[in-house]
């Protein structure tokens, strides 16, 4: 998954959205255009308030995910 | 699962020849496809490759094979984060990281975190076979890829890898390499929190020979991670050190230590 595909440059249909986090662009015709071009905004909010880790919340928000490890410096 | 699993490293795993259990591989699925770009945990599990060697591990064979030391420690390294990241997730989380709410992908979550507590039991009570008849890694790699291996906490029986050495080998492995190999020694995975002085505290770890091994040492939320060439280990930290701030890690030859500054604005006066 490259950098620009971290959500940054969100667009709100669900379409590209999962497109633009990974999925083949194939996926846009297996589903309804009506699911596709659902203004997904409101849920992406939702599930950031939850707490989904990194793919999610992450991605919306641009912040840092709880899971990255921090290397700490070594002193010999 | 059984305890009575024997592993050989250094031959080519047999394709098809693992069995893995239904719940299992259903998380994986979960985890890679048709929703598998939900990763909820890219820090930890984004750089993993879910090989085949994870899936070994989780098999109930009884005979499991590696191409070589090294890939062993990282499939149970791999495991491991993977232990890691799906106790991180509540089931909330999970129920909706599996496609929306999948009835369940709850019960199967459980299973497979019951699976991996298990494997590492298995995996660490295993006879261990080296075999170098195909490749034969020099005596540095050996010690490198060993050391990975005890960091995952699993060892190696010296007069084993003397006796493997000795197949593929004109010559015995020279004396000053067996003395290495014999210092190895298995990491416990225990620390100790003490308090150096007010507000100052300090996490020790020993492991005899940590200094010679170059580990990248970090944190993932309470947990401390050691790395060795990318082999990793995780141990619980304390509840209070998510309370603190850690400093540098000062390595010696066979142990580590870390300060963890208390952070006022973080605790209650009384």
């Amino acid at each position: 998954m490259s950098d620009d595909n971290n959500g940054q440059n969100l667009t709100s249909d669900l379409g590209s959205w999962l497109i633009s986090m990974g999925a083949p662009v194939s996926i846009t015709e297996l589903m309804p255009t009506e699911i596709t071009g659902l203004d997904i905004a409101p849920l992406m909010t939702m599930l950031g308030g939850i707490g989904i880790r990194g793919g999610v919340r992450g991605s919306i928000a641009g912040e840092q995910s709880a899971d990255t490890i921090r290397w700490l410096p070594i002193i010999y | 699962m059984s305890s009575n699993l024997r592993i050989t490293c250094g031959v080519e795993p047999q394709t098809g020849s693992v069995i893995i259990p239904v719940a299992v591989s259903e998380v994986f699925e979960s985890l890679m496809a048709p929703f598998g770009f939900f990763n909820p945990t890219k820090g930890l599990l984004g750089e993993l490759n879910f090989s085949r060697g994870v899936y070994s591990l989780l098999s109930e064979s009884e005979h499991l094979e590696f191409e070589s030391v090294r890939h062993l420690a990282q499939a149970i390294s791999d495991l491991d984060s993977i232990g890691i990241a799906l106790s991180q997730m509540d089931s909330e989380e999970f129920a909706i990281w599996c496609g929306l709410g999948k009835s369940e992908a709850r019960t199967h979550l459980l299973e497979l975190m019951n699976s991996i507590d298990q494997v590492r039991i298995r995996v660490q009570k295993a006879e261990l076979r080296l075999d170098f008849v195909q490749y034969r890694p020099s005596p540095k790699v050996l010690m490198r890829s060993l050391s990975q291996l005890a960091l995952v906490g699993v060892g190696c029986d010296g007069r084993q890898l003397q006796r493997a050495w000795s197949k593929s080998a004109p010559e015995s492995l020279p004396k000053k390499w067996v003395t290495r190999f014999e210092s190895i020694r298995v990491f416990s995975g225990h620390g100790t929190l003490s308090e150096r002085e007010a507000l100052l505290f300090v996490f020790r770890v020993k492991w005899k020979g940590v200094g010679n091994t170059d580990p990248a040492i970090g944190m993932v939320r309470n947990h401390l991670v050691i790395e060795l060439g990318g082999v990793r280990r995780f141990l619980k930290l304390p509840a209070g050190c998510s309370r603190m701030e850690p400093g540098s890690v000062q390595l010696s030859k066979n142990k580590f230590e870390i300060d963890f500054v208390v952070k006022e604005s973080e605790w209650p006066r009384s």
